[in-house]
């Protein structure tokens, strides 16, 4: 069925049932990936993908469902769950956002990024993949060499005559190198997100995606303390990502923020300053209007160190008395509305990373991390992770460590960052938001190294 | 959920380049999530996805197409793009899939329908759990209470006359203390869930899953930092087996074995691990969590023996891997829906019972780790090394389990740990997790009896040891 057709259905047979407000949400994804391992096509994907997910008013109370079909069935088991949940919803009045706003007239859609063909993104992979092998005879194989492409189209409409669209496409691929020296077998991933690919060399990728794996080859152990840490990058903004739900208004409300009764005081070191800017040409989670309709702005969330304001969606912004900044983001039209952040960064400096460390007379650059989805408590702030990293002796690197793990309070860090460097990446980890740091330096962390 | 003839035709389309295997995945799903938070019921949502994955292979090519326009048009359309990215010589061979679709016996009996519930009776359930936590102690800040239920109707079909539909139901809650005071926050977590409808989370020991997770936050709120450096540990039964299913498991799919990127490859018969260890992939326990009646590409689900007394005996296979390795399917392909091409995975995974008792491994463990909950992990299926996060930890003392412990965690490669086993607990017990790998994230149960390892390293942020 047509969405158009399904729409009209579903506010006509809703306000017979005694809905005052109804609403839709559409999110269609249109998807390729693929894989290369030693020349040959290992995974290929291609997709279409839509839904809808539907919210209603009843007898004051809010009911949400959601479908990936769209029949007549299905507009009888939204409104039939839409009524039953919204009967036993123990929440304040729900309220839908009527639209009378302002939307930023902006366009995240790259023309020249949909008309790359399939066939020049396989052999982009080979080249690259050709590449790799090339580059070393330590490399012993890509452990990946995949390349994938996504066009979101979004659209909200409701019953009053609402009706907003936007659409976002971008591109990125991923290269893991596998090395080996002696007994001693390395990898680590090269990640890139593009709006442009006739810019892409991949000789030029090839060589950092190698660099990234080789320069982790003969690790060494030394003591185990606390010591002057820089965390790259990629480090810094995976880290940043796993806690970013303390800055939602709904974790504060909730008691789940250790940043409850903080704004407008000093919560990070002077140098930090936190921005979220729905408006990046080149931010994955760009868009001009929210998942509850409401029009996006930039935003400061840390000045200097102190916080300025939470992410607010319509109603945790009630509860607080303020305006809903944007925030009341879906990760798709299969979960509720939630608070999250768009393209969520710190804001980088003039300093180089190199500059970090040229003065430390001792110190640990961590270049990797792994378990942050189970060895960090986005609650407490807590983190116990995995690391790779390097050794700095005398302001320059000494060598790869052995495995290391660093432990530590995200909170304690923040207030504990000496100095920002100027090199901002964002993360491939999109889950809380497009979660952005240039590299920092973090006067002690606790490194155990095995 | 799709006629015969259309499957088919869909079929039939997506070889004409000369693919040498098609196949249909077809899934109507019903899932219904509530979730009680500040004693109230905040979220209730349920909904329906429905979509259809095609799949072709060509020797060691494998596409994968999906799509939710179920309409003729919207498959041959998707079985064609799939077609386009195999290059061989066009073939005309027509698929037939049997006259009737094969009719899966379930092992699982469900008794009460998701669907066939009402909201309220469930909301009962959500509102003890959170009454048994709130009433634990006074340093309870928090409870956040969620069922997770989903019916998933699945239709398979494929170009070598497979030809049948299963039903699946879970049902989950998953209880999650918090406890504060005024300089801090923990939490404690308890999630059990089966393959089962709404009567096992009626019939829950709410006394014990939810008491469990408050006792674990409030617990944790006044443990020390855990030290770091190299301890022997002691693992407790249940989800504490999510440390072999990291360390082992991943290294034993079919996935990372075919491209030799795995510890174990190519060592069937050798020694892989201490004697004490035998450890079982089984798809079968009935209405366990990562039970299942056919996998996801329509073979049976299977008991497979991996590691048998520290002899590497099999490895989890599915049907594109099993070209790669010249071995047949071990009933391990699954996927988190049709958005994901089916790969080697788990279903409930767990090292075999030894004879120690609990009381025997603590008393003789002079100085030591006791992990009585593990939270999830992570490892590199390339070099095994893998850590975790321990939920509720203690200090082991002269035999004696001593204060408890937070912050810590464990940290190694998978195929040392395994030669380290030196003491295996009789008291074998399952737990249910959501496990993520490249076909999404699926309900696998991971197992063990308390199991004791001669020396990991241990990351904390107390003093070094």
């Amino acid at each position: 069925m047509d969405l158009q057709v399904f729409r009209e259905q579903l506010f006509t047979e809703g306000e017979k049932l005694g809905f005052s407000d109804l609403e839709i949400y559409y999110e269609k994804l249109s998807s390729f990936g693929c894989q290369i391992y030693e020349g040959e096509i290992d995974d290929y994907r291609s997709s279409t993908v839509n839904g809808v997910s539907a919210r209603g008013i009843i007898n004051g109370k809010m009911g949400e469902a959601f479908t990936e079909k769209l029949d007549d069935a299905s507009v009888s088991f939204l409104l039939h769950n839409m009524i039953e949940n919204a009967n036993i919803s123990e929440d304040e009045p729900g309220e839908l956002f009527d639209g009378k706003a302002e939307y930023e007239d902006l366009n995240f859609f790259s023309p020249t990024l949909s008309e790359v063909t399939i066939e020049e993104k396989i052999e982009f992979l080979k080249q690259v993949e050709k590449h790799i092998y090339d580059y070393d005879p330590r490399v012993v194989q890509t452990g990946y060499a995949a390349i994938q492409d996504q066009l979101i189209e979004k659209a909200l409409f409701n019953n009053k005559g609402l009706e907003l669209n936007d659409k976002n496409n971008f591109l990125f691929f991923v290269f893991s190198v596998v090395v080996k020296e002696n007994d001693e077998t390395k990898s680590d991933y090269y990640f890139k997100i593009v709006d442009d690919f006739s810019s892409v060399d991949p000789r030029h990728i090839a060589k950092e995606a190698c660099e990234k794996s080789l320069r982790l080859l003969g690790g060494k152990s030394y003591p185990n303390k606390s010591y002057p840490v820089i965390l790259e990058s990629n480090t810094a903004c995976e880290l940043l990502a796993v806690f970013t739900p303390a800055f939602s208004a709904k974790s504060v409300q909730d008691d789940q923020s250790r940043l409850k009764d903080k704004l407008n005081t000093t919560i990070t070191a002077d140098v930090l300053t936190l921005q979220d800017n729905p408006h990046l040409t080149n931010g994955i989670r760009s868009s001009t209007f929210d998942s509850e309709g409401v029009p996006t702005k930039p935003l400061t969330v840390v000045e200097n160190g102190v916080l300025k304001t939470y992410f607010h969606n319509l109603k945790t912004a009630k509860k607080d008395g303020v305006k809903s900044t944007g925030h009341g983001h879906k990760l798709s039209y299969r979960d509720p509305i939630g608070v999250r952040p768009s393209n969520f960064y710190v804001v980088p400096s003039e300093v180089s990373k190199e500059e970090l460390y040229s003065d430390l007379k001792e110190g640990i650059i961590i270049t990797s991390l792994s378990g942050l989805h189970s060895g960090a408590n986005s609650i407490s702030g807590d983190f116990s992770l995995a690391a790779e990293g390097f050794y700095v002796k005398n302001g320059k690197i000494a060598s790869p460590t052995n495995k290391m793990t660093i432990a530590g309070n995200f909170f304690d860090l923040l207030k504990d960052v000496e100095k920002v460097a100027s090199d901002l990446e964002f993360s491939p980890m999109d889950f809380y938001g497009y979660i952005g740091s240039p590299s920092l330096k973090i006067k002690e962390l606790a490194v155990t190294i095995d | 959920m799709l006629s015969k003839a259309l499957l088919e035709d869909v079929l039939t389309q997506a070889l004409t380049t000369g693919g040498d295997f098609s196949e249909v995945f077809v899934e109507d799903r019903f899932t219904n999530l509530m979730r009680l938070q500040s004693s109230k019921l905040e979220g209730s949502l349920s909904g329906r996805d429905f979509g259809v994955g095609i799949r072709v292979f060509k020797g060691l090519n494998s596409v994968y197409a999906y799509t939710n326009d179920a309409t003729k048009e919207g498959l041959l359309e998707a079985a064609n793009a799939a077609a386009q990215a195999i290059q061989g010589a066009t073939s005309e061979n027509t698929i037939v899939l049997p006259y009737e679709k094969q009719l899966i016996n379930s092992v699982h009996p469900i008794e009460l329908m998701p669907n066939s519930v009402e909201k309220m009776r469930k909301l009962q359930v959500l509102r003890n759990a959170d009454d048994i936590v709130r009433n634990y102690h006074s340093s309870i800040s928090q409870a956040i209470i969620a069922l997770v239920e989903e019916e998933q109707n699945v239709l398979i079909a494929n170009s070598e006359g497979t030809y049948v539909e299963d039903k699946r139901v879970r049902s989950r809650l998953a209880i999650n203390a918090i406890a504060a005071n005024e300089h801090d926050m923990q939490d404690g977590f308890y999630g059990p869930g089966r393959h089962q409808g709404f009567e096992y989370i009626e019939n829950l020991d709410l006394n014990h899953y939810a008491k469990e997770a408050a006792r674990m936050a409030v617990t944790m709120l006044n443990a020390e930092p855990a030290p770091s450096g190299k301890f022997p540990v002691i693992i407790d039964n249940e989800f504490g087996g999510v440390i072999f299913h990291e360390a082992c498991g991943h290294g034993l799919e079919a996935a990372s074995v075919a491209k030799n990127n795995s510890v174990f490859a190519n060592k069937i018969g050798e020694k892989v691990a201490s004697d004490l260890v035998t450890y079982i992939d089984d798809g079968t326990i009935t209405n366990e969590w990562g039970s299942i009646n056919i996998d996801d590409e329509g073979e049976k689900a299977r008991k497979n023996v991996l590691i048998e007394n520290g002899i590497l005996k099999g490895y989890l296979i599915d049907k594109f891997n099993a070209r790669r390795m010249n071995s047949e399917s071990t009933g391990s392909g699954r996927r988190e829906s049709y958005k994901f091409a089916p790969t080697s995975r788990m279903t409930n995974t767990y090292i075999a019972p030894g004879t120690s008792t609990p009381e025997e491994i603590i008393s003789n463990t002079e100085h030591g780790i006791y992990a009585k909950y593990l939270g999830g992990g992570q490892v590199n299926p390339v070099t095994g090394d893998y850590n975790f996060a321990v939920l509720e930890a203690y200090l082991v003392k002269n035999g004696k389990i001593d204060k408890p412990l937070r912050g810590a965690t464990l940290i190694g490669n998978g195929a040392k740990t395994i030669q380290k086993v030196d003491m295996v607990g009789n008291n074998l017990g399952h737990g249910a997790g959501m496990c993520g790998a490249s076909s999404g994230s699926i309900p696998v149960n991971v197992g063990q009896p308390m199991v004791r390892i001669s020396e990991i390293t241990v990351g904390g942020t107390g003093a070094n040891n």
